[in-house]
């Protein structure tokens, strides 16, 4: 079975201005893939080449086994897209502009009227079906264009950060979409959202100036930035500085530091806890919890906190 | 070549133009009808015969062949500059099994059509309104001229919706170019009028080629084989340099 994706040396070049450098991605049938990037990371280039919308300068891509190069309208037959922008026709109904997408995709009517009737009923615009998109909220609009990337039954599914611009409600909604549909074709989702990919994801590649500079799950992404070690917040009554002190001197206390009344405390391993409790006995403690990174933090520390163009 | 796509998106251009019918025939009516009751009836007094028909009659054959040309190039032009640069339906057409030359062939069927049908619309109107008469073979002949000329100005519609960005330099051609050349190509009065040394320049554009050949065919009722043949290469020319412009455009 060929990955639903596979780019081997991919690289695009725009002039002198370098988008993709050396690409290597690998993504695996029926999984949901994140992949993020600050503005500017080549992110939108990837899936425009991937799509067929683009050509690359050099390198391979391939799409469910077809080369993006030669056989574009192969995969644009098993591919749906939810680009960006909404790109709804607004001169034709919501109806409209899903029968439009089903002709272009040579479905035949009796075929496309009654999936257009089961989609419309289960992304709940089946009452707006003869409004026009403009009429439409924002939430809406966007459950409009996955309607209609999904309408032709594809194998793949792009979505080009599908949630920017939501409300939490229609953003929760769009997500569990998702989830539903995952499993039956492969997802490849590009987001700002970190929070959205966390939940969403089985892997994740993170790329930065064309370049793909980590990959892994989130508990992977996770632990490569943590070193594998473990982090606790520590929260006394008072004297927290001093109880610091006496746990910088351990020798599997890796990292410590002070903020008020807590102290954030990275051991080397696991086991170590037993002997930090152990240090602390009869100190005020009042609550010890395990500090998760996030994967803001993990993606700031390989992409940098710096704000782009 | 497939032309499935094509057909699909000259459906929706279609439907959509169906949908706005009576309000765009009533805005595009307006010009040529306003030009002809200003010229055709309140000059006729002073400007009596031109090439021995009245004024009247000598300028209808060009108002209603002006109509379906400016329609074919404004409904491509600004067809496709807002598919492709406000709307990204251009995108959305391109992320589905068709190809590029589908989705430019179905946006050249689309200018055409509209300059066809808002063509015959104000030359129903011309009909209904005026004395202006013409046997129906003289029509066949006129319609080889009208076809190809709103074919040719649509595919240069498309091509300047794909090369320009800004909505201003659209503007900009239609009058420092377009118009131009349609007002100087004998809409208006005879290609006599121009100096001896300008005329064979004159006559070999395109638009001249198209409003005399066509004035010929429908007031005159003969069929200007030269002229035809001008206009309906220079059709297929606009036609291969739209679709290759176009396919290079969006592999850019």
């Amino acid at each position: 079975m060929p990955s639903a994706i596979l780019t081997r040396s991919l690289t695009k070049q725009y002039g002198p201005l370098t988008a993709l450098t050396d690409f290597h991605l690998e993504v695996d049938q029926g999984s949901i893939f994140g992949l993020l990037g600050p503005n500017g990371a080549g992110k939108t280039t990837l899936i425009r080449i991937l799509t067929t919308l683009m050509r690359q300068s050099s390198g391979d891509a391939f799409v469910e086994g077809l080369d993006t190069r030669t056989q574009g309208r192969e995969i644009r037959r098993l591919i749906g897209v939810v680009p960006q922008e909404n790109s709804l026709d607004r001169y034709l109904t919501a109806r409209e502009n899903l029968e439009l997408h089903a002709r272009l995709h040579g479905m035949e009517a009796r075929h496309y009227r009654q999936r257009i009737d089961e989609l419309l009923e289960l992304m709940g615009l089946a009452g707006r079906q003869k409004d026009f998109p403009d009429t439409f909220s924002g939430g809406m609009q966007r459950r409009l264009v996955v309607t209609r990337a999904l309408l032709h039954e594809p194998r793949l599914l792009f979505l080009d950060e599908p949630t920017t611009g939501l409300d939490p409600q229609s953003r929760r909604a769009v997500w569990d979409y998702i989830r539903s549909v995952a499993g039956s074709m492969t997802i490849f989702l590009t987001t700002h959202y970190l929070e959205e990919a966390e939940q969403l994801c089985d892997r994740i590649a993170i790329m930065d100036h064309g370049r793909l500079i980590a990959l892994g799950s989130t508990q992977e992404l996770k632990e490569r930035l943590t070193g594998g070690g473990n982090v606790y917040q520590i929260e006394f009554d008072e004297g927290a500085e001093r109880y610091a002190a006496v746990l910088r001197e351990m020798v599997c206390v890796r990292e410590i530091e002070v903020s008020g009344r807590t102290v954030c405390v990275a051991l080397e391993e696991w086991e170590c806890l037993s002997e930090v409790i152990a240090a602390l006995n009869g100190a005020p403690v009042r609550r010890i919890s395990l500090r998760e990174r996030t994967l803001e933090e993990v993606f700031i520390s390989l992409t940098g906190a710096g704000v782009r163009e | 070549m497939r032309l499935r796509g094509s057909f699909a998106i000259w459906r929706r251009d279609m439907l959509v133009l169906r949908r706005n019918l009576p309000s765009e025939l009533v805005a595009v009516a307006a010009y040529p009808l306003t030009i002809y009751l200003a010229f055709g009836i309140g000059m006729k007094g002073y400007i009596g015969l031109v090439e021995g028909v009245p004024y009247g009659l000598f300028i209808a054959p060009g108002l209603i062949s002006m109509t379906a040309v400016t329609a074919a190039y404004s409904e491509s032009v600004w067809s496709l500059w807002f598919h492709r640069r406000v709307q990204f339906t251009i995108d959305s057409y391109r992320v589905t099994p068709i190809s590029v030359s589908e989705i430019v062939i179905g946006k050249i069927l689309s200018g055409f059509s509209h300059g066809l049908v808002k063509g015959l619309a104000v030359g129903l109107v011309i009909f209904a309104i005026t004395p202006f008469r013409f046997p129906l073979e003289h029509l066949m002949a006129y319609l080889a001229f009208l076809i190809p000329g709103s074919a040719f100005f649509s595919c240069a519609g498309i091509i300047c919706g794909t090369v320009m960005d800004k909505p201003e330099t659209i503007g900009r051609v239609e009058a420092v170019f377009i118009m131009p050349l349609i007002f100087m190509s004998g809409l208006f009065f005879p290609l006599s009028s121009y100096p001896p040394a300008l005329v064979p320049w004159v006559r070999a554009l395109p638009t001249t080629a198209l409003f005399e050949g066509a004035r010929q065919a429908l007031v005159g009722g003969v069929f200007p084989l030269v002229f035809a043949l001008q206009v309906a290469v220079t059709a297929l020319c606009t036609f291969v340099a739209a679709v290759w412009i176009f396919r290079r455009k969006m592999a850019e």
